[in-house]
């Protein structure tokens, strides 16, 4: 059994990977066998810093060969360092997951020796975790950049996930920052299991490589690009490399160097950033008309709202005709309130009242909309704009102070707004 | 006004609704706890196959879905979960057809409420639901959750432990279920002694360790811990019990 102290310094080596989701598989049990994947993810605990733990993240072993300049882990770095065995995993694994404290493993690694023998090892624990122990469980791995495509390949047939962190936003960055890790390296592994994905579809073959696909994370706030750029890179990364995910992580300084800025990027930045990403994947919006490329995000408005003052024009829309694609484009209603707003006027004409009661959030919304013809928000483009950055101070602080339902704060961490 | 007092189980609530549809003003409920008013007029309600048979099939009539909905709100901690039932039946009677999506009805906001909350409440638990693993490897899971849910929790549970045998045990309404690795059964249990196996304490430690080392001590988020993971359920999670 692995004792408490590596245990410890593997899992603290491998928390600042942000993505915990354990969706997007469906996965089953086998007889004799232990385990399956949930397809809408479960979360199965939350720490203080409000994240959830639905996976076990942990490092194989922290001993790095490449010196990459924000991580806490690089060569050069006097941290302690440890390693844990295939068996060790699994027995942690399993044991955690039949008490019901985790839905799988989150499996990652330094790049220890050379990258072909942290990938063979990587591979090596999944294939005993699924063969030898019977674990059905979600498993997501990281990729080793660098590492041989057919051990990658083997390892990405047993497991949910793969992801190759990107790192930062530019080629640049990378350069300065990570400089044993190529755009190449990262960007040419993600899109060989995109085609072997993509292949297994069209053949229609049974679900093996990846039935979760794809995701990969980046650092805000270490490097100088604009939200714009970050968002242009995260689009490219959806329509090329068919990602399931971009996670962004603001960069919090952990270590100290002259090549990084001595304090980290705020909340707020990643936050906002979250927003504009829900926007691109669910409401039909260009990264264009969220954010230009050399710019950032308003700080004060969330980007719907940002967007919504940009246009006025379009404004107001009425609640009872407006289509789908424009009400999911008025500040404040989400596509769970469209959705009840669309039904629940195919049988009666909805007032102001209505809405309220049937808690769709109008604190924005009314500035944006009528009903039956009736406008309720201030008037002049200057008052509305003022209302709503005092909305929006409240949201902002609310959201990363303090959560009173679960739909707030699963909002804040997927952004949804 | 009348009040129809129920044994809390759904054959009687649908007994009592048969009766209580055609009068505006009465009120069901099975908490015998309640607050009479000075004017009421207590019915204690027995079970009546027939008027329940018809309640349900008049029902059905205008929304076949219905009946899995309401009997989802009758497990409803909430002590008015009988009476929104019976505003939501009123609702059906009245447009004599779904009112699923009539959105805008206060009794169908208020029915949805409850119904997310018991489902909700269900898919919480398939997270936080901790078990222990006693002497003779059966897994224990002891809990209190807000909402009647532990026999709709099974199925989850059974199909991914698959020959593992496990009890979910619901302290407050005494009741568990159990599974032998092939079936499972709902049955009362009052208290339960359990001999842990040797292994628990030390498996319960290594993840106090991980939960502790996995936060990121620089960014303290309490509250939305909070939001996320309410502390009424911390009582059966060993992270958070110290």
């Amino acid at each position: 059994m692995v004792d408490a102290k590596r245990l410890e310094i593997l899992t603290e080596s491998a928390k600042y990977d942000v993505s915990c989701s354990s969706s997007g598989s469906r996965r089953s049990n086998v007889a004799g066998g232990l385990g399956n994947a949930s397809f809408g993810g479960i979360c199965h605990s939350f720490t203080p810093d409000g994240r959830c733990i639905s996976l076990l993240k942990i490092l194989m072993s922290n001993e790095c060969a490449y010196d990459c300049e924000y991580c806490p882990n690089r060569r050069s770095a006097d941290v302690p360092r440890a390693r844990i065995s295939p068996d060790e995993i699994c027995e942690l694994v399993i044991n955690f997951y039949k008490r019901n404290y985790i839905e799988g493993l989150f499996l990652s690694s330094a790049v220890c020796d050379t990258p072909d023998k942290t990938m063979e090892m990587l591979y090596e624990t999944v294939s005993k975790l699924r063969r030898v122990y019977n674990f059905n469980g979600y498993i997501h791995l990281k990729g080793i950049p660098h590492a041989d495509e057919s051990i990658v390949m083997r390892a990405a047939k047993l497991v949910d996930r793969m992801s190759y962190n990107v790192e930062l936003p530019s080629e640049r960055s990378l350069k300065l920052l990570a400089p044993q890790k190529t755009k190449n390296s990262l960007l040419l592994p993600m899109k060989n299991l995109r085609n072997a994905i993509e292949d297994e579809k069209q053949n229609g073959k049974r679900r093996k490589i990846l039935p979760a696909g794809q995701t990969t994370q980046m650092i805000v706030g270490a490097s100088p690009e604009t939200d714009g750029q970050i968002l242009k890179l995260t689009e490219a990364l959806y329509r090329n490399m068919n990602l399931k995910r971009v996670y962004y992580s603001s960069y919090i300084p952990v270590v100290r160097s002259a090549k990084l800025p001595a304090v980290g990027a705020g909340l707020l930045r990643e936050h906002r950033l979250y927003q504009a990403d829900w926007l691109i994947r669910f409401y039909g919006f260009d990264v264009d008309e969220i954010c230009p490329a050399d710019e950032n995000l308003s700080a004060e408005y969330d980007p719907k709202c940002a967007w919504a003052i940009r246009n006025m024009q379009l404004f107001p829309v009425e609640i009872n005709s407006a289509p789908l694609e424009m009400l999911l484009r008025v500040p404040g209603i989400g596509a769970k309130s469209a959705y009840r707003i669309i039904e629940a006027r195919r049988f009666t004409a909805l007032d102001f009242d209505n809405l309220a009661k049937m808690h769709i959030v109008l604190k924005r919304a009314r500035h944006f909309i009528t009903c039956k013809g009736k406008f309720y928000g201030l008037d002049g483009e200057e008052q509305v704009k003022c209302a709503l950055m005092l909305a929006n101070g409240d949201e902002t602080n609310e959201q990363l102070t303090m959560f009173s339902d679960r739909e707030n704060a699963v909002a804040a961490i997927t952004g949804e707004i | 006004m009348k009040i129809y007092i129920t044994d809390g189980t759904p054959e009687t609530f649908f007994t009592a609704a048969a009766d209580a549809v055609n009068d505006e003003k009465c009120m069901i409920t099975s908490d015998e706890a309640i607050q009479l008013a000075f004017d009421s007029e207590v019915v204690k309600v027995d079970c009546d196959e027939n008027k329940c048979r018809r309640m349900i099939d008049c029902i059905a009539k205008y929304d076949p879905t219905a009946e899995r909905n309401i009997l989802l709100c009758l497990r409803s901690g909430d002590g008015l979960k009988e009476q929104t039932a019976l505003e939501y039946i009123r609702k059906i009677l009245q447009y004599r057809d779904s009112v699923s999506k009539r959105l805008s009805l206060p009794e169908v906001i208020i029915f949805n409420e409850t119904l997310s909350k018991v489902t909700g409440e269900i898919h919480k638990m398939t997270g936080f639901l901790r078990f222990m693993e006693s002497a003779n490897g059966a897994l224990y899971a002891p809990y209190s959750p807000d909402n009647n849910i532990t026999d709709l929790l099974m199925p989850h549970f059974a199909k991914r432990f698959g020959s593992e045998k496990f009890v979910i045990h619901d302290l407050k309404r005494k009741i568990a279920g159990m599974y032998d690795g092939r079936e499972c059964i709902m049955g009362y249990a009052g208290e339960a002694e359990i001999y842990l196996s040797e292994y628990e304490k030390s498996f319960e430690t290594l993840w106090k360790k991980y939960y502790e080392a996995v936060n990121i001590k620089a960014r303290p988020h309490e509250k939305q811990m909070k939001g996320y993971m309410p502390v009424r359920y911390w009582k059966f999670l060993p992270e958070k019990r110290g």
